[in-house]
This record gives C-alpha cells, sequence and structure tokens, in this order.
C-alpha cells in the first residue's frame, strides 16, 4: 500500500515552501540556525545545490508547477560566491523568470530569493517566518488544483 | 561603398538575380552558394548548396521558409570553418538567428559571405505548395509588392506580419527591393570589405540615390513596428495560469517546436530526456495529491522552460509556429515574451555580434533589488 499523504489537521492553511540553498552560505547558515537552536516554522522543504547559480529555471518552474505555494532560493551575498559569480548569474536568472511569468500573469511573488551568508542562522530562521506568512497571505497556489497543464 | 544596381532585363527580377548569382559562382570568387532553389517537383524551395552553375535556378524571392537556413550554416561551420568561401543568401530573421548561434558557438562566419535578401514575407508550407492564385507564389508576392497592395497578406504567416525587421542587417552584401522600381532594377548594398572583394570584378551599375530607399525603409519599418506593438497588446490577454493552459490544450509534448527552433541547439535537450521519467509511486503520489492530471504531463513545464532558455535570443522567425502539427499560434505567447525579456535586458537578438547574450555576463551594480527586502 502506498502510505497517501496526510491533509493537515488544523484549518489553517499551512504553506509548502521549497527551498533551493547554496551549499556554501545559505544552507550553512540554515546549518547554523538549527544547531543554534532558533526556531523557525517547518512549512520550508530544503534542497541543498552546490550554488544558487545552478538552480536552472526548470527547478522554480517545477516547483510551482506542481503545487508549492513559494519557491526561495539562498546564495551567498554578492561578491561572496565561493564560484566568484555564480549568485550574479543566478540573480539575472531569476530576473529573467520573473519577467516571464509576469507576462503571463503567474503569481511571481511566490518566488523568492535571499542572500544569506554562513554567519546568518538569525536571518535565515527570520527569513523563513517572513516568507511563510507572506505566503498565507497569498492562499494556497492556485495552479496545485490545474490538473492539465 | 555606394550601393550598386543590376538592371533588370525583361521585367524578370528572379532572372537577373540569377545571372548576377551565376557571375559571382562563375568569378570563383565564392566555391558554392547556399540559395533558396526549388526541388524537382517545383511544390517546394529549399536550400541548396550549390557549386554548378549551369544548375543554378534559385528562387530568392520565394515566400517560404522551410527550415532555418542559419542552422544549416551552423551545421556546417560549428566544428570547423569553411576554408573555402560559401554565399549564402538569407532572410533578415534568419540573419539574425545566424549571428545569435555564432554567440552560442555554434557557427563560425569565417569565409561565410552573408547576402541578404529584402524580405517580403513568407507563407506557411500548405499556402505555398497549394498556391492557386494562377502562378507561382513568387510571382504573386512580388506583383503584389510592385501594386504596393496587401493582397499578399492573407498568406502571410502570422510571424512575418508581425516581422520585427524585414530588411537585413549584419549582411556583406543586401539584395534589395524596397524603394527600388523592380520593373527596372534591383539594388545591390555591399556593407562589409569581404562584401566588396566578393563582387569586385562583377560589372554593376552605380546607383543615382537611394534617399528613396531609405525613406521606403523607414516606412515599413514603422509599419511593421506599429502592427507588432499592436500585437503584442492584443496578446496579453494570455493571462493567468488557467488561460495559458487553455492556449496550450492542443500540445501534444512532441517537442518540435523545440527541433525546428533555431536558436535551441543542445545535442540533447533536458525536456527530451529520462529526467521527468519515474517509479510510478511517484506518479500515483501525485495523482493522489491532485485527484486527477492529464498525461502526457509536463507540458506546460516543458514551454515555460523552453521558454526560459531561448527567449532572450527570440528571432521571432516563427518556425516553432509553422513546425506545430497541433497549429498552435505559438507567436501569439513567443512575442510578447520576447518583447519584455528582451526589454528587461536591453538586449536586441541578432543585432550586434559583439553584444553578449545576457544570461553569461553580469555587472556587480544592477538588480540590486533583488535578494533583498
Amino acid at each position: 500500500m502506498i502510505e497517501k499523504e496526510k491533509e493537515p489537521k488544523t484549518e489553517e492553511f499551512e504553506p509548502k515552501i521549497v527551498g533551493f540553498l547554496c551549499n556554501w552560505c545559505s544552507y550553512a547558515g540554515a546549518d547554523l540556525a538549527g544547531t543554534s537552536r532558533i526556531q523557525y516554522p517547518p512549512n520550508v522543504r530544503i534542497i541543498r545545490v552546490m550554488c544558487s547559480g545552478s538552480v536552472d529555471s526548470m527547478y522554480i518552474l517545477r516547483a510551482l508547477l506542481e503545487g508549492a505555494d513559494g519557491v526561495f532560493i539562498g546564495g551567498c551575498h554578492p561578491g561572496d560566491c565561493h564560484y566568484i559569480d555564480g549568485n550574479y548569474k543566478a540573480r539575472r536568472r531569476i530576473v529573467l523568470l520573473k519577467d516571464i511569468l509576469n507576462t503571463f500573469g503567474i503569481e511571481k511573488e511566490r518566488v523568492w530569493v535571499r542572500w544569506i551568508s554562513a554567519s546568518e542562522g538569525q536571518k535565515f530562521a527570520e527569513t523563513m517566518r517572513e516568507m511563510t506568512e507572506e505566503i498565507r497571505k497569498l492562499g494556497p497556489n492556485p495552479i496545485a488544483k490545474q490538473w492539465n497543464i | 561603398m555606394e550601393p550598386k544596381i543590376l538592371k533588370v532585363k525583361n521585367g524578370d527580377v528572379t532572372k537577373t538575380i540569377n545571372e548576377f548569382l551565376k557571375e559571382l559562382l562563375n568569378s570563383g570568387k565564392v566555391h558554392s552558394l547556399l540559395v533558396p532553389q526549388a526541388v524537382p517537383s517545383k511544390k517546394m524551395v529549399f536550400p541548396v548548396l550549390i557549386s554548378d552553375s549551369n544548375q543554378l535556378n534559385a528562387d530568392v524571392f520565394a515566400p517560404l521558409l522551410p527550415a532555418s537556413t542559419a542552422r544549416i550554416i551552423s551545421k556546417m561551420t560549428k566544428f570547423q570553418a569553411t576554408k573555402e568561401p560559401i554565399g549564402v543568401v538569407l532572410r533578415s530573421c534568419q540573419i539574425r538567428a545566424l549571428v545569435e548561434l555564432v554567440k552560442l558557438n555554434q557557427a563560425n562566419l569565417e569565409n561565410i559571405i552573408i547576402i541578404g535578401v529584402d524580405c517580403l514575407g513568407t507563407f506557411s508550407i500548405d499556402s505555398f505548395v497549394n498556391f492557386s492564385e494562377g502562378k507561382t507564389p513568387t510571382e504573386f508576392i512580388l506583383e503584389a509588392f510592385k501594386e504596393k497592395g496587401n493582397s499578399s497578406d492573407k498568406y502571410l504567416r502570422s510571424a512575418c506580419c508581425v516581422c520585427k525587421d524585414p530588411i537585413p542587417t549584419n549582411a556583406d552584401i543586401t539584395i534589395g527591393v524596397y524603394g527600388v522600381d523592380l520593373d527596372k532594377e534591383v539594388l545591390i548594398d555591399v556593407a562589409t570589405k569581404a562584401g566588396e572583394k566578393v563582387i569586385e570584378d562583377l560589372k554593376l551599375d552605380d546607383t543615382k540615390s537611394v534617399k528613396e530607399r531609405e525613406k521606403s525603409i523607414k516606412t515599413i519599418r514603422e509599419e511593421k513596428t506599429k502592427k507588432r506593438t499592436e500585437f503584442v497588446k492584443e496578446k496579453r490577454s494570455i493571462n493567468g495560469i488557467a488561460a495559458l493552459s487553455e492556449f496550450f490544450d492542443k500540445c501534444i509534448n512532441c517537442h518540435n517546436c523545440m527541433t525546428v527552433c533555431p536558436i535551441c541547439y543542445c545535442k540533447e535537450c533536458l525536456y527530451d530526456s529520462s529526467v521527468f521519467d519515474a517509479e510510478a509511486y511517484k506518479f500515483l503520489r501525485k495523482a493522489d495529491r491532485k485527484g486527477l492530471f492529464k498525461m502526457p504531463n509536463d507540458s506546460l513545464l516543458f514551454h515555460l522552460g523552453k521558454m526560459n532558455h531561448m527567449i532572450l535570443s527570440c528571432v521571432e522567425c516563427g518556425l516553432c509556429e509553422q513546425g506545430c502539427p497541433s497549429n498552435i499560434p505559438l507567436m501569439d505567447v513567443f512575442i510578447p515574451a520576447a518583447e519584455n525579456a528582451q526589454k528587461e535586458f536591453d538586449y536586441h537578438p541578432g543585432k550586434d555580434p559583439e553584444e553578449k547574450i545576457p544570461m553569461i555576463v553580469y555587472r556587480e551594480d544592477e538588480y540590486l533589488e533583488v535578494g533583498e527586502k
């Protein structure tokens, strides 16, 4: 038997957020938040990537089209990329993606980018709190109900 | 170099240009020519690579773009530049595509002489093959052009109706018809040293004035820009996920739009790979989550993903739309998306070979708002 995904018991909508965190900064930042025992909402599902520059638009699109309520991309601060310029390229790529989403009236507000360093555990936790609340206000991703895409 | 003219003999423009091309081939300045020429059945016109001038019977104004000519040149030059010069006859959209392919390291322009042709527009393959106005499509479109009428508009592909610029840029030699009295002459405009070298031995007449042409080019560019702006405005109606998925309802996931696209050069496309195949339980989990979903799935993911990968270089040739077996009017989504994205990065595909593709360069002091609150 396949275990069916359980519906949340509470009435309140709990956003599902897919987070792509770069190995060198944001993932370490999230790790620090954990080891420092800083509380943050469990709504984010973290996927570690080597660099924010390695996040192809396809990953973000796929998450959104599969029904994720939000997509988070975390990278090193501009100038701090482990691979020198990966985050600068990620920045352009996200501008392009948001531009295309905007052209077709798909909510680009569901895609978030933040630069979080390995020492910013606090900032990571705060960002997750902020994002969860903002996405909660936006409501569930309407694409989740679209079955003919 | 001042533009030259070819005197049209017996009012036959195609024949005059053929004689010019024949002379070019016989002069030995080019080894071969890549020109549009009718296949033996006369039904279709394809680019042919021709070295024997006796067999040359080019149809440069044939209103048909069966496949991307830029891609054919990429095929021949991406591994190694040609050692022998080749003259290639191209429409403006294909020159733009070729320039983009050069930027993507998929073509090499060394020893390639670009002979641009003022484009009068192209028909769909179906209208071209089954043309029933009592003359060939080429004769028809040339006559419509001479009469300055719009009788050929109804046959034009939508991409051609709203063409960015039908006048070739970045050509070594341009065969000009706009602002030229086609009953008497055709303009030969040489823009580069390579072009000059190729035609230096040919006997061409000097032109008296190009004012008329400049005026005509300005008018046609303004006209097309206006039409394109209106088109973009009108197509903004595709708004929201429901409208977008309805637009792609007829998509059968064949990926032909990608196969025929001059810009999509990847040998193996991610969307053709088995990345999206998975164990059955993953599909079942999705079915549980949604209740139901259409198969084959991921068609919108493909279209939006493809768009992200190539839209900045989109030259709006409309081959994707022509290649769609379900007749989805793809230009309705590609032109507005290209317009917005290219404006965002202030990028003009095909315009300047030195201009870098936006996704491979960056500036430290740009988009500072991204990643901040």
